[in-house]
């Protein structure tokens, strides 16, 4: 099970810091991705494209590395439900959208959207990441090595 | 041994393994503290950092999609410089269109209507408002989008919307693939010419890219637009869904009323 849970970190971590790294060398087109859903208030656009990356970055390096395994996996689960959300939110009103989701601007020609694709990519990485907020212990994790001896070992030691 | 001594040992090493236990136990909760400990600061240093790294960010995005208010703004456009227009402001319809010319099937619309539209503007039936777009720009073709976007600003600043029409249709009729490196500044330049658009100062502003910030500009306002394709076409305010000339012909013509 440890490895498998290596396995999933090295999964969702990847993902994010994908997908978060290609939301930064053109910005502008960032914006247009998050205005397309017609979600947000447009002052809100702009510091949600631009701090969004980054978060993604962020948790997807805790989950590649293996420190703050439990909490990356719940802030990553919490962002694919607002994904989906957002995703299935576009689909019902009949948007004409890409998800944005690997960094381009949102443009989509008619009729070439790819709506169940993207939620269930989605669901598929929900699912991974619920997994991992409930047994995060896996091997190859950095957190491990810095949080110091374990209760485990302590106790270990009476004869 | 006695039976005394026994019992005195046994007794003894119970004692020993309890004192053992306790030790263990206290180091255990000690060693527990004290991941706690860490646990805590290193969340607190990593949560720091995060809110840091997304401050810079966005201060650094900000500045690099910022564009200056004083920014050059081609003549002969309307809405604040972003539209540019094509055809008698008495024609009765007016049609709008969002378009990169990068965009393969803005070339196929252009191919397949681009005549229609061109004779119900000469007609004096439609006056032709292009809000033009530049998304495709990839280093491969040395952005294009944007590159092909100022020339036909520095065109219509120049020589005026009919000069526009035939440089946008000269750029369509001989698009650069899409993952091809995009025509070079010196052919935008020939182009123009041929347009009608001449002159040293029209050649320097498709070299300096002086209409950079505006395509950035108008860009945005297609997004604001709600516009997330191209081409996206609107008759009287009213989103085309049937691009063929016939589409065209029927949805203008309801609109004329």
């Amino acid at each position: 099970m440890p490895w498998v849970a290596t396995l999933a970190r090295l999964l969702v971590g990847g993902v994010f810091v994908v997908a978060g790294l290609l939301k930064l060398p053109d910005p502008a087109a960032a914006v247009r991705a998050v205005r397309a859903y017609r979600l947000l208030p447009e002052g809100l656009v702009a510091p949600v494209a631009f701090g969004q990356p980054v978060v993604e970055i962020a948790i997807g390096l805790a989950l590649v590395l293996g420190v703050f395994v439990r909490t990356a996996a719940i802030v990553s689960a919490v962002l694919l439900v607002v994904f989906i959300v957002g995703v299935g939110s576009a689909w019902a009103r009949g948007l004409q959208i890409d998800c944005g989701c690997f960094g381009n601007g949102g443009q989509v020609a008619a009729g070439r959207t790819t709506y169940p694709w993207e939620i269930a990519r989605d669901v598929g990485l929900l699912i991974v990441a619920l997994a991992l907020a409930r047994w995060p212990r896996s091997r190859l994790a950095l957190g491990t090595v810095l949080a110091g001896p374990s209760v485990e070992k302590e106790l270990s030691r009476v004869p | 041994m006695s039976p005394d001594g026994k019992q005195g040992s046994s007794k003894r090493a119970a004692a020993q393994r309890r004192i053992a236990e306790k030790r263990a136990a206290e180091a255990a909760a000690r060693a527990q503290a004290e991941r706690r400990r860490r646990t805590v600061i290193g969340g607190a240093v990593g949560a720091v950092l995060v809110v840091i790294a997304v401050v810079i960010t966005v201060v650094v995005q900000s500045n690099r999609t910022a564009t200056s208010a004083t920014a050059a703004t081609p003549a002969h456009t309307v809405s604040n410089g972003k539209v540019i227009v094509v055809g008698s402001s008495s024609a009765p319809v007016t049609v709008d269109l969002y378009e990169d010319f990068q965009c393969p099937n803005c070339r196929n619309f252009e191919a397949e209507t681009g005549k229609t539209l061109a004779e119900l503007v000469a007609a004096g039936t439609v006056q032709a408002h292009y809000h033009e777009m530049a998304f495709l720009d990839t280093a491969a073709n040395d952005k294009y989008s944007t590159r092909a976007l100022n020339a036909a600003a520095a065109v219509v600043n120049a020589a005026g919307g009919s000069a526009f029409q035939k440089f946008h249709d000269l750029l369509y009729a001989n698009q650069p693939p899409e993952t091809g490196s995009g025509l070079p500044d010196s052919q935008l330049i020939a182009y123009a010419a041929q347009a009608g658009a001449t002159g040293t100062t029209v050649q320097n502003q498709i070299k300096d890219l002086t209409y950079g910030d505006w395509v950035k500009k108008v860009t945005d306002q297609a997004s604001k637009d709600g516009v997330t394709g191209t081409p996206t076409v609107f008759v009287k305010g009213k989103q085309l869904s049937d691009l063929s000339p016939a589409g065209l012909t029927a949805a203008v013509n309801a609109a004329k009323g």
